[in-house]
């Protein structure tokens, strides 16, 4: 049987602004199987982000409630790590590649020499084995995108949340990165949310495609992505079905049907 | 020409250059006399003043007067910033009084501090706190109030509590506001340490420009002015570096 890491039950979100009240989220409801990768679509301004930041306990929903582990959302759940767009604004500049992924297991009880290995294992599992000493402004994008994924890893998390992790990084690299975390679910079966831009990133990458849309934004379409895993780039996405696929996702969010 | 510069630093050929104009405008036209000193007056004179234990007591006295007020401003400064900065509403409400004292001219408390303080190493020290203090602990609280709201996020999901953000965000991200304000406040100490002297009789290298001045020896008083200048350049140098190796990540 599946069970639910993470249900949202008609999750509302108004924000206050100057001229009354804006509704961005408008009932959303969805529970998130344990170990799945799921993606959050929607145009612009929907408000995926503002899901996001309801999931990881940044603020609270106006109306409804987050289910974690049974328990309802109160700040960050246990066992959450992020990655979020713009890897030069959450890596800390003063610390090194080692101390920046060493940083969230502070509050683990673990031995330094435990640390050390966890730093290793995770730097090596993103592909950047040996860049301890480094400092993040050393390295190009792609490698600091690398160092937020390996900070995730590290803290061995249940639930993975991830803002367009893949915007700002050019096409190889993301291709990389798009393998990497597929190879990351294989490895640890972590339950994934990703939200992005990308509607055939998402059809890629996912157990489940979210298709948010309105005003306010409600889910307007769940699409199921049966595509065997493991995938390929090459091979997956010349398959009939990711082409169908992709094309209903690419009208719901263009709100054509 | 990038052999040249190489050999030649950039900033020794307009020194050159500023020698030079001083000593043709000392020398012809309306300035020439014996108020006015040339360049190679005033160096000479400096040599001359190298043999004189009085202008070296009275450079250790400025010196004095610039490191103490500089290291008690920023003893008093910081962690007052810090303080500040921690929350929200006690940067709002200071930040107004301290920006209005930060904008008042130390030169204006010189008549205050001659009643108060009387004209020693004390009050020269007393008018370099109050020039930097206000600003000081300004930027420092900007430093904290500045840091990035994504790394302070990043750091709450990942369930690091306030104790820990401080620690490893906001004090980082002072640290290179205060870097600035360092800069600033060393210079302005030494300005302040002199025209204490100039102006209010406090002892140093002002006091002596005074007396030269009075006595008739133009060429003396500009050597006293010189010497302020080197030691000027060399204390923003000094600092230039150290805060470069302090918060080597800053401007990345
Ligand atoms: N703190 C806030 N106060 C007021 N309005 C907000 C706030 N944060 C977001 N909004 C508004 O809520 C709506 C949704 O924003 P959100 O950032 O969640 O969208 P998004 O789907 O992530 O957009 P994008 O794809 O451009 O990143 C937008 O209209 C935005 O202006
Ligand atoms: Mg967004």
């Amino acid at each position: 049987m599946t069970t639910a890491a993470i249900s949202i039950r008609d999750v509302r979100m108004d924000y206050p602004t100057p001229d009354g009240v804006k509704h961005v989220l408008g009932g959303i409801s969805y529970d998130v199987t344990e170990g799945h990768y799921v993606s959050i679509v929607g145009p612009s301004g929907v408000g995926k982000t503002t899901l996001l930041r309801l999931l990881t306990g940044l603020a609270q929903p106006t109306a409804g409630e987050i289910i974690v582990a049974g328990k309802r959302l109160s700040g960050a759940p246990e066992g959450l790590a992020v990655v979020l767009q713009d890897y030069t604004r959450s890596l800390m500049p003063w610390l090194t590649v080692e101390r920046n992924i060493a940083l969230p297991l502070r509050n683990e009880k673990i031995s330094k020499a435990n640390v050390r290995q966890r730093v290793k294992e995770s730097l090596t599992e993103v592909g950047l084995e040996g860049s301890e000493r480094a400092y993040p402004w050393q390295l190009s994008g792609g490698m600091q995108q690398r160092v937020s994924i390996a900070r995730a890893l590290a803290v061995r998390p249940r639930i993975l949340v991830m803002d367009e992790p893949f915007a700002s990084v050019d096409a190889q690299t993301r291709f990389d990165l798009e393998d990497l975390v597929l190879k990351v679910r294989a490895d640890f079966g972590i339950t994934t949310l990703m939200v992005t831009h990308d509607i055939d990133e998402a059809t890629y990458l996912s157990d489940d495609v979210v298709v948010l849309y309105g005003k306010p934004a409600t889910v307007s379409d769940i699409v199921s992505i049966d595509l065997a895993f493991p995938r390929s780039q090459v091979e997956t996405r010349n398959d009939h079905r990711f082409a169908q696929m992709r094309t209903r996702i690419y009208e719901k969010v263009r709100g054509l049907s | 020409m990038p052999g040249v510069n190489r050999r030649i630093p950039a900033g020794l050929v307009s020194a050159v250059v500023v020698l030079l104009i001083w000593q043709v405008v000392g020398s012809v036209g309306p300035l020439a006399g014996d108020s006015f000193a040339t360049a190679s007056e005033a160096i000479v004179a400096l040599i001359g003043l190298f043999a004189d234990s009085q202008f070296w007591v009275a450079v250790f006295e400025t010196l004095q007067m610039a490191v103490i007020g500089f290291a008690l401003s920023m003893v008093i400064a910081v962690p007052l910033g810090l303080l500040i900065g921690l929350s929200r509403f006690t940067y709002r409400s200071t930040k107004f009084t301290f920006d209005f004292f930060k904008v008042i001219p130390p030169i204006v408390l010189i008549p205050i501090a001659i009643l108060v303080i009387g004209p020693s190493i004390a009050m020269g020290i007393a008018l370099a706190v109050f020039a930097n203090v206000f600003a000081v602990a300004i930027q420092t609280a900007y430093g904290i109030r500045d840091t990035d709201p994504t790394l302070l996020e990043t750091m709450r999901c990942y369930r690091m509590n306030a104790f820990q953000q401080i620690r490893y965000a906001r004090l980082p991200s002072a640290a290179a506001q205060i870097a600035v304000a360092t800069r600033l406040a060393a210079t302005a100490s030494l300005i302040v340490a002199v025209v204490a002297g100039l102006v209010g009789g406090a002892p140093g290298l002002g006091r002596l420009a005074a007396l030269y001045q009075s006595a008739g020896t133009a060429d003396r008083t500009y050597a006293v002015v010189l010497t302020l200048g080197i030691l000027g350049l060399v204390t923003s140098r000094l600092i230039v570096r150290l805060q470069r190796r302090a918060v080597f990540w800053s401007g990345r």
